[in-house]
Formats: C-alpha cells, sequence, structure tokens
C-alpha cells in the first residue's frame, strides 16, 4: 500500500467516521511539520491549512513541554480536539452537542486500526518521506510534500584506490539523479502593476531556499503550477518583493495565469520547481 | 505624541525580570482564583496577563519566557481555530506535551495560563476558574 493508497483509504475511514458520528463536522490527519496526510470530505484544503497555520506556533513551541501530544479546544459551540496517534496527528471538530466519549472510541479505535493496516501492508508507507523539517522550510502555511521515496544521495567521496600493476586513471562517475521536485502548496495571490510580466510568478525566499538547498545551487528559473482541477502552467519564478507575503505560504500571479489556470486569489494549488 | 505599541516579547521580557509583576492589578477574583489553584496537587505555576500587566508564578523561573510564548500561541491558535469552525466564543484550550499540560483561557479579560503536571485535575481548575 502506498501512500497515495493509504492517504485514500485514511480519508475514506474519515468520511465513514464522520457517517457513524455525525457530531464530528470535520476531521483531518497531519504530520508535525505540517504536511497534510488525509482530509474529510467535508473540509476543503483551504479550512485544513489555516487550521495547520494556527496550530503552527504551538507545534514550534512545545519543546518546553517536550512536544504535544494533544490539544483539546473548547468553544460554546464546539470543540477541536488533536490526538497523537503515531508520528501522525488527528484534529477532530466536534459540535458542543457531541458525546465526546463516544467520538473518543471511535476514533481511537477505526484510525489506528487503519493505520496499523496500513502498515502492515507496507511498513514504510508514510513514513518514508523525506519532509524538510519545520526549521529548514519554516513553510507557513505551504505544507512541501515530498514524492520521493530515494535516500538522499551521499556526497561521492570515493576514492581512488591504487591497484598493484593497473595504471591510476581518473574515474568516470555517473551523475547523481536528482531528486524528485517537492510539491508546496501555496495560496494564490494576486500580482499586479505596470511592469509585471504575464508568465512569471513570484514565491517567498523560504520557498526558493530550500529549492536552492535541494538541488545544491541550482538556480530554479521556472515552476509548474498545477490546481487541485488539474490545470497546469509553466511558468518563470521570481522571488517575492512584498515583505508582507514573506513566509506566508503565498505564490503571487499574474492575471493571465489565474486565467490560464481558472482560479482567483485565495485557492490552494501545488507549486513544484523545474529542474533540467 | 503617539506612544510605540509594545511587542509581546517586550512584555515577555518585563514580566521576566522579576517573577512576580504587579501594575495594574488584574481582577483580583481571578488572580485570587489562580493562586487557589496553584495549591491544587500537580500544578505547576499560572501566567496571568491583561492589556495593562502581567503576573506570573511558576515553580521553574528559566520556564518563564518558553512558557508566557507557548501560552501567548495557543490564546491566539484558540481565536482563530474558533472563527475558523465556528465555535462561539472560545471557552479553553489545553495542551498537553510528553510531561506538563497547559490549560489557557481568557478569564474576565484577562488572558490565563496554567501549567500542570500531566496528571492534575483540569476540569477541576477549570470550574474554581468559573470557566466551565
Amino acid at each position: 500500500m502506498n501512500d497515495e493508497v493509504c492517504a485514500f483509504a485514511l480519508k475514506n475511514t474519515l468520511n465513514e467516521i464522520q457517517n457513524i458520528c455525525p457530531d464530528i463536522k470535520n476531521a483531518f490527519i497531519f504530520k508535525e511539520d505540517g504536511e497534510v496526510i488525509a482530509g474529510d470530505a467535508n473540509t476543503p484544503e483551504e479550512t485544513i491549512v489555516r487550521a495547520l497555520n494556527a496550530l503552527d506556533g504551538i507545534f514550534d513551541k512545545a519543546d518546553s513541554i517536550n512536544g504535544v501530544e494533544g490539544i483539546t479546544l473548547e468553544g460554546n459551540k464546539g470543540r477541536v480536539i488533536v490526538s497523537c496517534m503515531n508520528d501522525l496527528y488527528l484534529a477532530t471538530v466536534t459540535s458542543g452537542k457531541a458525546d465526546m466519549k463516544y467520538v473518543d472510541t471511535v476514533i481511537r479505535v477505526l484510525i489506528p486500526t487503519v493505520l496499523k493496516l496500513a502498515k502492515e501492508f507496507n511498513p514504510t508507507s508514510l513514513k518514508n518521506n523525506p519532509t524538510p523539517s519545520r526549521t529548514e522550510s519554516d513553510l507557513k502555511p505551504g505544507f512541501s510534500t515530498y514524492k520521493s521515496s530515494e535516500p538522499e544521495e551521499e556526497p561521492a567521496e570515493e576514492s581512488l584506490v591504487e591497484r598493484p600493476g593497473q595504471p591510476l586513471e581518473p574515474e568516470i562517475k555517473p551523475e547523481a539523479p536528482l531528486p524528485d521536485p517537492p510539491v508546496n502548496q501555496l495560496i494564490a495571490e494576486n500580482l499586479g502593476g505596470l511592469l509585471v510580466p504575464s508568465d512569471t510568478v513570484r514565491v517567498d525566499n523560504d520557498t526558493l531556499s530550500q529549492w536552492a538547498e535541494l538541488y545544491e545551487g541550482r538556480k530554479i528559473e521556472e515552476v509548474e503550477v498545477e490546481t487541485f482541477d488539474g490545470k497546469t502552467a509553466r511558468c518563470k519564478v521570481r522571488l517575492i518583493k512584498e515583505k508582507k507575503y514573506e513566509g506566508k505560504g503565498i505564490v503571487q500571479m499574474p492575471e493571465k495565469v489565474q486565467l490560464v489556470l481558472e482560479i482567483k486569489k485565495g485557492e490552494l494549488v501545488r507549486v513544484k520547481p523545474v529542474v533540467e | 505624541m503617539s506612544k510605540k505599541k509594545k511587542g509581546f516579547h517586550d512584555q515577555v521580557v518585563e514580566a521576566a525580570q522579576p517573577i512576580a509583576v504587579e501594575g495594574t492589578t488584574p481582577a483580583n477574583s481571578v488572580r485570587e482564583g489562580l493562586d487557589e489553584v496553584k495549591t491544587y496537587e500537580g500544578v505547576i505555576g499560572y501566567i496571568i496577563r491583561s492589556t495593562a500587566s502581567a503576573a506570573i508564578d511558576l515553580k521553574d523561573p528559566t520556564k518563564i519566557v518558553d512558557y508566557a510564548i507557548l501560552s501567548s500561541l495557543a490564546l491566539d491558535a484558540c481565536r482563530e481555530l474558533t472563527e475558523l469552525f465556528d465555535l462561539g466564543d472560545a471557552k479553553s484550550i489545553a495542551v498537553e506535551g510528553k510531561d506538563v499540560k497547559m490549560l489557557s483561557a481568557v478569564v474576565d479579560g484577562n488572558r490565563i495560563s496554567i501549567f500542570m503536571d500531566k496528571t492534575a485535575d483540569t476540569g477541576r481548575i477549570l470550574r474554581r476558574l468559573h470557566v466551565a
């Protein structure tokens, strides 16, 4: 069972949980670094990203209490519960009249069962993605998803060993394959102005640095922007100029690109670097 | 002449100099409640912040800044999530760590956070502070 199938199984489980327990209004599963694993059908991805953005600070500063094991938020009309399950977190939003014992029983039985099954089918599932640490990328709310399951290439330090009787010949090493491009989920923001090229989008320094680090200093000139409807556009990429958009998980795009992708400001898109 | 608005970190540092700083006192009843709560089994200490003052009473002074930042972040998250999911007025947020639990709420306009062992009775604390 690969990650996609596992995520699909978890998504279905979340939907089923809502069927048997209608008092659960929203449910989603994420990793500590902010990567969304699965969400129920009722919860838009943008809402999940916003919720994780709100929780981001707590996870970031939870070292003082040795990490987060759970969060319970009580409101007049409902509550949010974040529970830790292995290395994943499940967030559930319930109505105020929900029977919490029942909700707790349901989520603490079903989700761990599905996770256990997923692990049995593929022990590396959901664990082998080398996601960057929060401090490295500090993605807010652009949660990065590395699809590559290949281990990072060790720097080639193979020394030339002298073999008796053989002339020393320089070895031609094959070029190390590039890692798969990371996919960043970013929120579309308008980019306007007289001198703005219509084929260029802008992302923040964190994202560009993360890519540069991954591709060892290669300059990323182009990105592929993909909507959740599957529409894609290849654009040039530059750094965001406005400080207010730094670290917000924003991709600024001109109107023309938005028209091509059939999206508007505020919608979530996937952005990945083009490395050739 | 307009006054420069103080950042949160300035306030934390200000509050962190002496362990308890008292300016314009927060609502006395809340302070009384917190002082009583502090005697409960497993309670490590508390932080209370109003618009004009802050008071911190923690057994371990080295944790003051970390706890104050976490407290502020938790209360901000509480407000944002209640708005996002339309949960009405936020009552409280509890963040459970591996060792320590933090319970935060806004009581009579005061942002309070109570730090405790995981075994401490949060229900009793909430009832005492009239949050439940």
